[in-house]
């Protein structure tokens, strides 16, 4: 008997398919592993079965039964508990609260019965007690909590849900190894009770370790569900990828010109900071660097700290053969670097203004302009709007009126008025349309064709392999291979990517 | 159709549409109301609120909830050091104005440093501030008379100066034009708006931002200082709690003209129309006999309705 089965299961956002085709099948007493790379739609088939999606068409059956799941409250009536990536605590109550909260033991129908909570809680606790380090108790605030020991909350409030159908997604991205252990000895308790257990881990050996069968999913479509006793990761990886995975990245798709006698445009030695440690790397002039592996395995927090949004506690960065210590986007401007991110509705944006407002604001600070007369700053905005070939009526409208793709160019043509030495890509083609992706990686190509020195971090493989000379590839905040050459193949890109360091 | 209903909908157009209409009331309630002596007397009180609103209206604009509710106790300040400075004496009038220049900034740089280093809410912090004035007030104020203004400075305030008008309408439509081309053509300008709009962006392309939010309070405080000094001229002399009503008469000036309590939408030539709309409605109220009281009462009411007219959905919503 199955607990849960997902038949043909769809979901659309507008004109975007996040999921075509969803099946699956947990058993009772099984660990059942969703794998699939960033984006193929593994989270949008946990939210649907969890009840905060409505799906657009297919069936959800539990324990043979089909059922509607129409939202959070009704997924927990039908016996689905959830951990959620995301963390979803209340950072000023106590753990004993959190652990609670989404029953509350109650008395005369209106009082929380305080007894029963810290009876119940206490449980949950007992569970994880030598390995929850310093400072955990039933009492302590979530809020004063280290990162691992939040996540463990997690863990403890998706348990106390008591639900026949549990799902964890990505519940170890922050805990040390004596609490995965703990953690997969009570997984395999719960198995021994007759629970189905649905979990998402982007580490190959913790699935090896716990899961009993593999689904992947790829593009939006369940491939293929193997039992993991007869497969190996080699498998697993080429389903996650697909055809022509061992092609190495077309040879024309590399820049020709890297100018290696020259000083680097900038290297970085045993940086270490926030989310990331202990990078070295060099980018030549010429030379577009690509950061690759999962999505926050510290790309960005390394390339928001070398631009002085970050944090840095040890290591150099060079510029141009000079030391750099960039303490705000300001010092990082001034000495010629530029920093373009994917979230441009939050970095990049200047929401409601004009689009040469949003065009000049690099010009005014390297120029050290004071007054802005509309004439001249137009003369100087619109050639670097014309290299993205950006589309817009006038340079007065508002910055709004534009699509997605437009406005990223915008962003970009600020970058282009005065030139940087190097330029840093945080995913800048996150959103945006086909065509513009095209421009904007054509002109990047035409940069580094001058002479700059190029980052480029991109959720999406294809963009590094068909723009990249060298890729490092990130895991858990330090790089953990180095791909060059024909060694740039989307299978060697996973491998790393999902091989524990 | 939706062209003249957007025609409309712009506060500038609603508020001169409002101002006509105020006028005409007051002048069938009471003739005379809008005669050409008495409209130059209400621009003459308009002045004075448009100026503390001009200040009001840059830290506004600047976002992350930035309002400046000390202006009224830097306006009384302003108007007892000049008062006590100038003392009736035309040759204290530039000392005079040096003196409420510098304590208006100073006021200002503190609001500046609160909300910037220390990370107090705006609100929190100036309204502080407008305790620590009006305490300040008082301990000033004990046993000292509070000082006269100069006749030069009171001429200046009450006397036409050119072309039958008094020199302080001159100074608010000069303020004007320099708040204009401020907003408008400087880099300056450009950036009040870009940390009004998204600071965090405005961060990432290298905007100063603390400097720049300290620099906003100061301008408020200057502001309000000019304000204070001017109040002095035109009621000859200084008492307590002098500038109290323009904390609340400011910010509806401000949101009046169509800038949004979010920042980074609006300008100052809404803010001039919302003032003197403001002082227009105050005049009626004063013609039909309200008091004081009645009369806050009714800018409080004045200022909930128009957050439901403009401020609805995006405003005060960071």
């Amino acid at each position: 008997m199955s607990k849960l089965r997902l038949n043909g299961v769809s979901k659309a956002y507008g004109a975007t398919l996040a999921l075509r085709r969803g099946d699956l099948e947990v058993a009772a007493g099984e660990v059942h592993v969703l794998m699939g790379s960033n984006g193929s739609g593994k989270s949008t088939l946990c939210k649907i079965i969890a009840g905060s999606v409505r799906p657009d068409g297919g069936q959800i059956l539990i324990n043979d039964k089909p059922v509607t799941i129409s939202g959070p409250q009704s997924a927990r009536v039908a016996g689905i508990g959830i951990f959620y990536q995301e963390l979803s605590l209340a950072s000023h109550r106590s753990v004993e609260e959190n652990i609670c909260l989404s029953a509350l033991p109650v008395k005369a129908g209106l009082f929380v019965d305080r007894a029963a909570l810290k009876a119940r809680a206490a449980r949950y606790i007992a569970l994880f007690l030598e390995v929850a380090g310093e400072g955990f108790h039933a009492e302590a605030l979530v809020g004063n909590l280290r990162a691992d020991q939040r996540q463990l909350v997690e863990i403890m409030k998706a348990l106390a849900s008591e639900a026949p159908i549990l799902i964890f997604d990505e519940p170890t991205s922050a805990l040390d190894r004596a609490q995965v252990d703990r953690f997969f000895e009570i997984l395999r308790d719960l198995k021994g009770q007759g629970r189905g257990i649905i979990f998402i881990s982007h580490r190959m050996d913790e699935i090896t370790a716990i899961g009993d069968r593999v689904t992947i999913i790829r593009d939006g479509e369940t491939i293929e569900t193997l039992k993991l006793s007869e497969t190996n990761p080699a498998t697993v990886i080429r389903l996650m990828v697909g055809g022509a995975s061992d092609m190495p990245a077309a040879r024309s798709s590399a820049p020709a010109v890297v100018q290696t006698g020259a000083k680097a445009a900038i290297s970085v030695r045993n940086l270490s900071g926030k989310g990331f440690r202990d990078v070295s790397f060099e980018v030549a002039k010429g030379e577009i660097l690509g950061l690759g592996g999962l999505h926050g395995q510290g790309q960005s927090a390394l390339l928001r700290a070398i631009f002085g949004a970050g944090t840095v506690t040890s290591g150099e960065v060079t510029i141009g053969g000079e030391r750099y210590d960039a303490r705000s986007p300001r010092d990082a401007i001034r000495r010629g670097c530029a920093y373009v991110s994917g979230d441009r509705g939050r970095d990049g944006v200047i929401s409601g203004r004009p689009i040469i407002e949003n065009v000049t604001p690099i010009h005014y600070l390297r120029d050290r302009l004071m007054v802005a007369r509309p004439s001249s700053l137009r003369d100087k905005a619109m050639p670097a709007l014309e290299a993205m070939h950006t589309k817009f009526a006038s340079l007065f409208h508002p910055i709004n009126s534009l699509s997605g793709g437009n406005q990223q160019k915008v962003i970009i043509a600020r970058w282009l008025i005065d030139r940087p030495d190097v330029l840093l890509l945080d995913d800048p083609t996150k959103g945006i349309d086909l065509q513009a992706k095209a421009d904007l990686f054509a002109l990047i190509r035409q940069l580094a064709a001058e002479g700059l020195g190029i980052l480029l971090y991109s959720s999406e493989d294809a963009e590094l392999l068909g723009n990249a000379n060298r890729i490092l590839v990130f895991n858990g905040g330090s790089v953990t291979r180095e791909l060059t050459g024909d060694d740039r193949t989307r299978y060697n890109l996973y491998q790393a990517a999902y091989e524990a360091a | 159709m939706s062209a003249i209903t957007s025609f409309f909908k712009q506060p500038l157009i609603v508020a001169l549409i409002l101002i006509v209409a105020l006028l005409y009331l007051g002048q069938s309630l009471s003739p005379g109301f809008a005669s050409a002596d008495q409209i130059l007397r209400l621009l003459i009180v308009a002045s004075l609120l448009g100026i503390v609103a001009a200040g009001q209206n840059v830290v506004i604009l600047g976002g992350r909830e930035g309002i400046d509710l000390s202006v009224g106790g830097v306006v009384s300040l302003s108007a007892i050091i000049a008062g006590n400075v100038m003392n009736g004496a035309d040759g204290g009038i530039l000392p005079a104005v040096l003196a409420c220049l510098t304590a208006g900034a100073f006021f200002g740089l503190l609001n500046g440093l609160g909300v910037t280093l220390l990370r107090i809410p705006p609100l929190v912090m100036t309204l502080g501030m407008l305790g620590v004035l009006q305490g300040l007030l008082v301990v000033i104020r004990q046993g000292i008379p509070s000082g006269r203004a100069a006749p030069g400075l009171s001429a200046f305030v009450t006397q036409p100066f050119a072309f039958g008008i008094p020199g302080i309408i001159w100074l608010w439509i000069a303020i004007g034009l320099f708040m204009a081309l401020m907003l408008n053509r400087t880099v300056f300008g450009h950036r009040i708006y870009a940390i009004g709009s998204n600071e965090h962006a405005a961060y990432m392309a290298g905007v100063p931002v603390r400097l720049m939010r300290i620099g906003l309070f100061m301008i408020s405080g200057m502001f309000a200082a000019i304000a204070g000094l001017c109040l002095l001229g035109y009621s000859g002399s200084s008492f307590a709690n002098v500038g109290e009503q323009y904390m609340l008469s400011s910010i509806i000036a401000v949101v009046f003209g169509g800038t949004s309590l979010a920042g980074g939408k609006g300008g100052y030539t809404g803010t001039m129309a919302g003032a003197l709309l403001l002082v227009i409605l105050q005049g009626i109220l004063t013609t039909v006999n309200i008091d004081e009281s009645g009369r806050q009462m009714v800018f409080g009411a004045t200022l909930l309705l128009l957050m439901l007219f403009y401020g609805r959905g995006r405003a005060m919503r960071a």
